[in-house]
């Protein structure tokens, strides 16, 4: 049987950003994914932020990796093509406890070498936030802080390590591990990959995958969120990333002013009593809520869709009476496990965004490190074309990409103004649901949602694919749009 | 660049009519602009009956509505037809920009009219917490796939809303052997007008649930079930199903003339027909609305 150098569990954000920094090195690299696409679970559905790197202790690794991630942001982005907006963040407080939060958020900056970081005045914030709530009494400033769409970080990164060589397999669940003298045997449903080296990016699966070969020691205990995302009428209504500091227990407003132009209004902190993804409808009516007292004058008839998001939150366990019991608090910082060439990243929440890269190149010396090295490949190519952009071009530079190539001339999605072009691209990098062509082309994420759209990308992935309509899904396996044909 | 007397963005009901009614008018040179690939913009789908009563003294289905004034269109040389044409943008100089397989191309006009119809409210506007797993559309999204593609949606489905489109298709579904198992409306009575409700409902006998609303989608991959809240009472109940049509509304499409307009108030060269002026209970009044405005404009 064929031995891989490094077997990477799972296809998110960690795992694609793992795969590119070990694409450099002259290894036999293979990504194994469960589901169909790059970036379904716990990576595409957050707030997007890049955080400038004061909400963590300093001296953690989260902290180290966390500042590093948000000062090379843009730099990345550049060389992955992936829209970014530098905005900078701004954490307002209501109150003198709020206030005592924000001073010791700023000192915890200038800690952790967070670049121009600034107290506001009441004054100074509304100045730069005229419609928030005339109730704030005082602002953080971080010029550093931003936001991205964390799908398309995630599907840029793939691409660059599939452009440079490593294997994706998609389907693939992994539900057996063995050590053996070559490394490990892993195995899915249908096949059996031998390899030196694990590292385990499962996500929320990320515990039971180690749990395949090792005795537990770090659960996941999932928490939810609920956001709004508002239609881009409301871009400009704030121009940076808002955080509420709350003044009584409970949890503050985030507002985020995408780079699509959409407002995002969230996060409720729940349990996860319903399936991942869902909304709780008591978690969409606080936000709403939350708005009417910080931002009195958001018009929420401009929401056109809410969503979960959940929170890996890992905890250490210990077993009492047959049962593993979480410890009282949770884990601070990014829980990287390494047993004798096992890497686990477990729990990776929020600022794993920001940490995307940073975090997938510690992982990788991880397993450098184990593997005693390898030799850089000289023909590693770290940069990445995305789908041409037709909102974003030139008009010289659109009619001459029409001229060339006629798909893109044709408009498929109108909210979006998305062509058929860039369907067929993102079909061609992977897209193989309605979902997965939305998240790289935005097709279907405009104020109408897919109502017109929707129809057209069924039938361009049918076309692409060679099947029926009826057989092609939304988001997975077991999704499909249709019922059939009568 | 081309220049046209009158550029007319949507070739639907009202699109077709103002057309006509603009070559009433004089005018010489009209582009009729569509995104879709035929006219008659969401005609085609409705191929129920109901069209054409007050305007023809005929009951004609939707198909046939647009059919008769395309073969007018045919006749009419001053009428020149783009369709799979999308307007990009509407600039304050008079000109649009066009997308196409053909090309980008920016023409000028005199006078603009948007006919472009009217959008639905999706299920993310509508404050329904839990999934979102597939077999979820929208009325008229329902309508196309089913009546132009030929699909099947669901066998037991939920309608959340009584618009005329969510009665139209309830009708639909049922003729189709789909069961829909309750149409819901959170007002005490019917949306849509009174000749669908006892058409459609009624003569079918589907279960109608006024003051009554979806709270919660369930199901992972696919729509397993609602849960439906009886807004009197509070009383909670969950309704397996298979698909959810929601016809909740909808909303007038003016995205084109948005940066155009100064405080609300839209250029004397732009106007507005049809259901992008304002919803219309009828299509025949669309027809006279825009056959009067299209005449209009050609004049001024």
């Amino acid at each position: 049987m064929e031995t891989r150098d490094v077997v990477i569990v799972g296809a998110g954000l960690l795992g694609c950003f793992a795969a590119r920094a070990l694409a450099a090195y002259a290894l036999d690299v293979t990504v194994l994914e469960a589901r169909e696409d790059v970036c379904t679970g716990v990576s595409r559905a957050n707030t997007g932020v890049i955080y400038a790197g004061y909400d963590t202790q300093p001296g953690t690794l989260k902290t180290r990796l966390c500042v590093a991630g948000s000062r090379g942001m843009a730099a990345l982005c550049r060389e992955l093509d992936v829209p970014f907006s530098r905005c900078g963040s701004l954490m307002i407080a209501c109150g003198e406890k709020a206030e005592a939060v924000l001073r010791r958020k700023y000192a915890a900056g200038l800690e952790n070498g967070v670049e121009g970081l600034r107290l506001l005045t009441a004054g100074a914030v509304r100045a730069m936030e005229p419609n928030l709530t005339d109730r704030v009494t005082a602002g953080l400033y971080a010029p550093g802080a931003g936001t991205l769409d964390p799908w398309a970080l995630g599907i840029a990164a793939f691409e660059n390590a599939q452009a440079n060589g490593v294997e994706f397999r998609f389907g693939q669940a992994v539900g057996a591990i063995r050590r053996n003298p070559g490394g490990f045997l892993l195995e899915t449903d249908t096949e059996t990959y031998q390899t030196r080296a694990v590292l385990n990016c499962a996500g929320l699966a990320a515990d039971r995958v180690r749990e395949l070969v090792e005795a537990p020691l770090v659960r996941i205990f999932p928490s939810a969120a609920d956001y709004l995302v508002l239609d881009d009428l409301s871009r400009g209504f704030v121009r940076h990333v808002i955080f509420h500091e709350p003044e009584e227990k409970g949890k503050g407003l985030t507002l985020v002013p995408t780079v699509s132009g959409n407002l995002l209004v969230g996060p409720t902190e729940r349990d996860m009593a319903v399936a991942p993804g869902a909304t709780a409808a008591a978690g969409l009516a606080e936000l709403r809520a939350l708005c009417a007292q910080i931002v009195p004058d958001l018009d929420l008839d401009l929401v056109i869709r809410s969503f979960g998001a959940v929170r890996p939150n890992p905890y250490y366990v210990r077993e009492e009476g047959g049962v593993w019991q979480p410890e009282a608090r949770g884990i601070p910082s990014f829980t990287v496990l390494e047993e004798g060439g096992l890497v686990s990243l477990i729990g990776i929440k929020t600022p794993g965004l920001t940490c995307a890269k940073p975090l997938g190149d510690y992982a990788a010396q991880r397993l450098l490190a184990h593997l005693g090295g390898a030799a850089r490949r000289p023909d590693f190519d770290p940069r990445r074309r995305g789908i041409p952009n037709l909102s974003a071009m030139a008009e010289t530079e659109r009619a001459a990409l029409v001229l060339s190539q006629p798909d893109y001339g044709r408009i498929v999605c109108r909210c979006r103004g998305v062509s058929e072009g860039e369907v067929r691209e993102a079909i061609r990098r992977g897209a193989c649901t309605v979902d997965g062509v939305k998240r790289r082309t935005g097709a279907g994420m405009g104020r109408c949602q897919g109502g017109v759209c929707m129809e057209r990308v069924l039938a361009l992935l049918a076309e692409a694919r060679g099947v029926p309509a009826s057989a092609v899904c939304k988001d997975g396996a077991g999704s499909e749009v249709l019922h059939g044909t009568l | 660049m081309e220049r046209y007397d009158l550029l007319i963005v949507g070739a639907g009901a009202a699109g077709m009519a103002a057309a006509l009614g603009a070559v009433r008018g004089g005018a010489a040179r009209v582009l009729l602009v569509d995104r879709g690939d035929r006219l008659g913009g969401v005609l085609p789908q409705c191929i129920h009956h109901g069209f054409g009563l007050s305007y023809f003294h005929e009951d004609l289905r939707g198909p046939d509505y647009a059919a008769r004034f395309a073969a007018l269109l045919a006749d009419a040389p001053e009428v020149a037809l783009r369709l799979d044409t999308t307007v990009l943008e509407l600039s304050a100089d008079r000109t649009a920009l066009l997308s196409s397989r053909a090309g980008l191309e920016r023409v000028a006009f005199r006078r603009c009219l948007l006919c472009c119809g009217a959008r639905e409210k999706p299920i993310g506007a509508l404050d329904v917490a839990g999934t979102r797993p597939a077999g979820v559309f929208t009325a008229g999204q329902a309508q196309k796939l089913v009546n132009l593609g030929g699909y099947d949606l669901g066998r037991r489905i939920v309608i959340l809303g009584s618009g005329d489109i969510g009665m139209i298709m309830a009708r639909r579904f049922t003729l189709r052997g789909c069961e829909v198992v309750m149409m819901v409306e959170q007002a005490a009575a019917p949306g849509g007008l009174a000749r669908n409700l006892h058409a459609c409902i009624e003569a079918y006998r589907i279960p109608l649930r006024l003051r009554a609303t979806v709270t919660q989608v369930h199901g992972a991959a696919r729509i397993t079930g609602v849960t439906v809240r009886d807004l009197d009472t509070g009383a909670e109940e969950l309704v397996p199903c298979d698909a959810l049509v929601t016809a909740a509304g909808l909303i007038p499409e003016r995205e084109l003339a948005r940066a155009l307009l100064h405080g609300g108030t839209p250029p004397d060269w732009l106007g507005f027909s049809g259901n992008c002026e304002h919803i219309h209970e009828i299509v025949d009044s669309v027809t006279v609305q825009a056959l009067a405005l299209g005449e209009r404009m050609a004049k001024m």
